[in-house]
């Protein structure tokens, strides 16, 4: 996966790491805090079976995040609320290092991605990716797998639905098809940081949730790179670096 | 009285004691014997019921181009009745060709993770494109629309008995007093027998000298149903009559209704006999039971008599005489008042057409067995009603089977030697289709007719590739450049000349087609061309163990022999094999899993099982693009460029195949969302004498340009680190104004040639391109 070898890299993305948990602690202390688009809830750092024949239900997120899945209409809700208020400030207010990159704005809207010119096989696919997004938030994987599966069929060049493939798989317990999903959907979207981002988020949950945290720990280093914004990242890496100072590895 | 005569007596009363016991332990024996049967029938598994194969649905969007004829057929196969005013029901559309408006009621459909109610809704066209859809009831915009899938065939043992149970309480009462007026009045007065029916059915029959009326109650009807035939012997009716009695004495009158309700036979559909009210009002009028109108009911009371004879789709006006028959009965009986008579006799009966269930995808249904019968038995298959949705695209299957027999018939045409006296080894053909994102097969033909062979060629044959393989070569080459190996690159120099190979102390000489050879030439030359030689020393170079371990990369699961022959498809491969293969080049070097069965129900619509789209990423993007860079020249200027003069456009990449000893052609070619192999030849090894640009190609342009036809015109997108620069084709050197012919090639960035054209040189192009 990343190349986390090179110690002078390894070393600058542990000072970087290390402002943007200490931010991150400071910001859970405050109760305003501003939320993001679309929250994927940390799994527990254990590998469960990727074809288990009951589903198992998205993993829970931490207590004191006090995270819940968003409604559809929530969703949308905040979404509005993040134009509004512009990229994801780090928590804490501390700005990320020069290393971590600029906060990227938020681009995660795939319906603002319709214009008048776009072809219709691709306005059709991201309205159905939107659909399979709400039922993902409403937490529903397996009716959203079924409604992103479509997604590529109409538009096979959409990247979106497959990184929302990859989700619904996470969400389902299936990260090693999730990871799948997202080596197609990196080589789709790397000319799009923000996404590109959010790929290497989920990338490192799901190989938190196989149970390789230096593998996870570099995918949100990277997703970070990328946008210092992404949350995901953020709090993932808060997370780890909180259990490697009480459990040290 | 005489001691003889005593004898006799005495004689014969032992006779007649034992003759009358053993009739009454016999009599004894057959009650209890006809009553078990009773009994196991009315407590066990009543019918079976066949399980059920669906296509994939059909998504339409906003700005799609509709192939309307195509859209037609689909609605008349999935029962969609055309109107002249506005749909009022499920299952009616209207086409107003002058404003474009298309109005549909749709059915309700239950899918394996929803259940959709059926709304009215207006498609709006402007010509064949999408412009509005629109959800009449809610008045709300929808920007896409599921159609319902198509039902593909049943899983049956000997008969398909097309059935839906229903209790008692989910029929509507109108019809259940329809029923029982038409066809036994008086169920609720007597016990299984009537005998005022016998009485005045025995004067008819007497009268007209045969059997013409029974006197049969509802629950005889039921026992002959469920045990005995149709033969009219008074044997068959006294058993049936003692069975009624039997039921009558175990069973409630509502239960033997309910049984009665499902089990009678209403009609028949092609293969598929339809059995029960339920199944019956779909059948007829394409509607749930609730929502049949008061002519509907008495039809559908009145079809029991003789469903075939009086079937509205055989006679209009025997239906209609029928259907007042029953009219008159329910207005004299005071079930119906006089105006819902007159209104219900005024009701037009619509002349519909029978569509049957015909199975259009044998061939697929069978692979589809086989994948099934991992997880399900037989039994569970024929009998427990299990609802399979496929990937299958009815509309692709059906354009995949004509082109192929059209094709191979034209081949016969052409080419005499390739026809055959008898049906003993005709010429054979498959084809495979694949959408390469999902995996999804969407069409299969293993053969040329069904009914002649089960054989299905396209993953039962193992056949040689020919210069099917050639592309595996070059991807190896591709790659030996990244792996540190001999560095390849589109415009690389080969050498196409004879030469022999030494490998592992054997020598190998390979060939080139009509023995002619092409000196120093591209790879993309040697490609395009096919040419033997020039691969075959490609292969010597990169190692064939490579191109080996790429071919099992790409999805070739068949063992492969390590020698150098392999370079030229020496090797044994079923069609499914290379299909799957060439669709991880399409799909940009990802491999996804083939898939046709994509979700089980049971008939409580439980989800059983569902399969998802699995990928793989086994190649990186940028090669696959040079690869189908490099393929599209097949089509565009080499061995498949008659596809473009036969009206295939689109950008598409492919190859041919062709073995040595010309058994077998091969077409494997594909757009960036579809993919079809197609292969030519004899089951029995006879000589083909023919290339797959002759044989394959043909059937395989005819397959596509109907396919894609409507759909939008894709191309590969090259993915960053590919360089496309113009070059000259034959030097391989940058192009320079000089230069007769430019070709635009792509290059994994920094593999792109630095220098110009040697053999057109131009002094301003070199100052321009000085620092």
């Amino acid at each position: 996966m990343k190349n986390i070898s090179c110690p002078v890299n390894f070393f600058v993305q542990k000072i970087v790491l290390g402002v943007v948990a200490l931010g991150f602690v400071a910001a859970v202390t405050e109760s305003c805090a501003p939320r993001p688009p679309y929250r994927t809830p940390i799994p527990p750092a254990v590998s469960r079976p990727p074809e288990a024949p009951t589903l198992p239900p998205p993993p829970p997120p931490p207590a004191q995040e006090s995270v819940r899945q968003p409604l559809p209409q929530e969703s949308k809700i905040r979404e509005q609320d993040l134009k509004t208020k512009g990229p994801v400030t780090p928590p804490g207010g501390k700005e990320p290092s020069k290393d971590a990159g600029p906060p990227l704005p938020d681009d995660s809207s795939l319906l603002a991605k319709i214009t008048p010119g776009i072809p219709p096989q691709r306005a059709a696919s991201l309205r159905l990716t939107e659909e399979g997004r709400k039922l993902l938030d409403a937490g529903d994987p397996g009716k959203a797998l079924s409604r992103l599966e479509k997604t590529i069929v109409v538009d096979s060049t959409n990247p979106y639905g497959y990184f929302f493939l990859a989700k619904a798989h996470y969400r389902l317990g299936r990260y090693k098809e999730s990871l799948n999903f997202l080596d197609v959907a990196e080589s789709r979207l790397s000319e799009e940081p923000f996404w590109l981002a959010e790929v290497h988020a989920l990338r490192g949950e799901n190989l938190r949730a196989l149970g390789m945290p230096q593998k996870a720990e570099a995918s949100y280093a990277q997703a970070l790179r990328l946008n210092s914004g992404n949350r995901t990242a953020m709090e993932a890496l808060s997370r780890l670096q909180a259990e490697g100072s009480s459990n040290p590895r | 009285m005489k001691k003889s005569n005593l004898r006799i007596f005495s004689i014969s009363l032992v006779a007649f004691l034992l003759i009358t016991s053993s009739g009454l332990v016999f009599g004894s024996w057959y009650l209890k014997s006809l009553e078990k049967t009773v009994t196991e029938k009315f407590e066990g598994q009543k019918w079976r019921f066949p399980s059920k194969i669906y296509s994939d649905s059909y998504l339409l969007y906003v700005g799609m181009s509709l192939q309307v004829g195509d859209l037609w057929d689909q609605f008349r196969r999935l029962g969609y009745r055309e109107m002249q005013s506005a749909p009022r029901t499920k299952g009616e559309y209207r086409y107003q060709r002058s404003s474009g408006l298309l109005d549909i009621y749709l059915h309700d459909f239950v899918y394996p993770t929803e259940s959709f109610k059926g709304v009215p809704v207006r498609i709006s066209l402007q010509g064949p494109v999408v412009t509005r859809i629109e959800n009449q009831a809610t008045g709300q915009e929808m920007f896409s629309l599921e159609l319902e899938p198509e039902l593909v065939t049943g899983l049956y043992d000997r008969i398909w008995q097309e059935r839906r149970v229903v209790k008692l309480s989910e029929v509507p009462p109108l019809l259940i007093k329809a029923i029982l007026a038409i066809e036994d009045e008086r169920f609720y007065h007597h016990h299984g027998i009537d005998p005022v029916s016998i009485v005045r059915a025995t004067w008819v029959n007497l009268r007209s000298g045969g059997v013409v009326q029974g006197g049969s109650t509802l629950t005889q009807q039921l026992m002959k149903n469920f045990f005995l035939t149709d033969e009219r012997k008074y044997s068959r009716k006294i058993k049936e009559a003692i069975m009624a009695l039997i039921a009558e004495r175990k069973y409630s009158k509502d239960e033997i209704l309910e049984n009665y309700l499902n089990e009678i036979y209403l009609g028949q559909r092609g293969s598929q006999g339809i059995f029960g009210v339920w199944e019956a009002s779909q059948f007829y009028f394409s509607k749930p039971m609730s929502d049949l109108t008061v002519g509907e009911t008495a039809l559908l009371a009145g079809l029991i008599r003789a469903p075939n004879k009086l079937s509205p789709y055989r006679s209009v006006d025997a239906a209609t005489k029928r259907r007042n028959v029953v009219l008159a009965k329910l207005l004299d009986d005071q079930i119906i008042t006089r105006k819902q008579y007159e209104a219900a006799i005024r009701e037009k009966l619509p002349h519909r057409e029978l569509i049957k269930v015909t199975n259009d995808a044998p061939f697929y249904v069978d692979y589809l067995r086989r994948e099934l019968a991992e997880n399900y038995s037989n039994d569970a298959l024929t009998r427990e009603g299990l609802r399979i949705f496929t990937s299958l695209d009815l509309r692709l299957q059906r354009i995949a089977e004509r082109s192929l027999s059209e094709g191979l018939k034209k081949l016969e045409q052409s080419y005499s030697n390739l026809r055959r006296k008898g049906d003993d080894d005709s010429l054979e053909g498959a084809i495979i289709v694949i959408r390469p994102q999902t995996g999804e097969i969407k069409a299969m033909v293993g053969g040329r007719s069904y009914q002649k062979s089960q054989f299905n060629r396209v993953f039962q044959a193992k056949r040689q590739p020919g210069s099917v393989f050639k592309p595996f070569v070059y991807l190896a080459a591709l790659m030996a450049g990244a792996d540190g190996g001999k560095k390849f690159t589109p415009v690389t120099m080969v050498e196409d000349s004879p030469f022999t190979w030494n490998y592992e102390g054997q020598e190998w000489q390979p060939g080139n087609y009509n023995d002619e050879y092409f000196g120093t030439v591209t790879l993309r030359r040697a490609l395009e061309k096919s040419l033997n030689s020039a691969t075959a020393r490609v292969a010597r170079d990169v190692g064939i163990k490579r191109v080996s371990d790429i071919a099992h990369r790409l999805g070739i699961q068949s063992s492969l022999p390590i020698v150098p022959a392999l370079a030229l498809g020496a090797a044994e491969v079923t069609p499914l094999e290379v299909a799957v293969a060439f669709s991880t080049l399409a799909n940009n070097g990802v491999r996804a899993t083939p898939l046709t069965v994509k979700q089980v129900m049971d008939p409580t619509d439980r989800v059983l099982e569902k399969r998802d789209v699995r990928v793989e990423k086994v190649l990186s993007p940028q090669l696959a693009f040079v690869m189908n860079y490099l393929l599209k020249g097949v089509l565009d200027r080499g061995t498949a460029e008659f596809a473009r003069r036969w009206g295939f456009t689109r950008p598409a990449a492919g190859k041919t195949g062709t073995t040595n000893d010309y058994k077998d052609a091969w077409f494997v070619g594909y757009t960036p969302d579809l993919l079809a192999v197609v292969w030519v030849g004899f089951d029995g090894q006879s000589k083909l004498g023919l290339s797959g640009a002759q044989a394959a190609l043909p059937i395989w342009t005819e397959f596509m340009k109907q396919a894609t036809a409507g759909t939008p015109i894709t191309d590969f997108i090259p993915p960053p680190g590919i360089k496309i620069v113009e070059i000259d084709p034959l030097s391989g050197q940058l192009a320079t104004p000089n230069c007769p012919y430019i070709l635009r090639e792509a290059f994994l960035e920094g593999d792109e040639p630095t220098g110009t054209c040697p053999l057109h040189p131009s002094s301003t192009w070199q100052i321009s391109q000085s620092p």
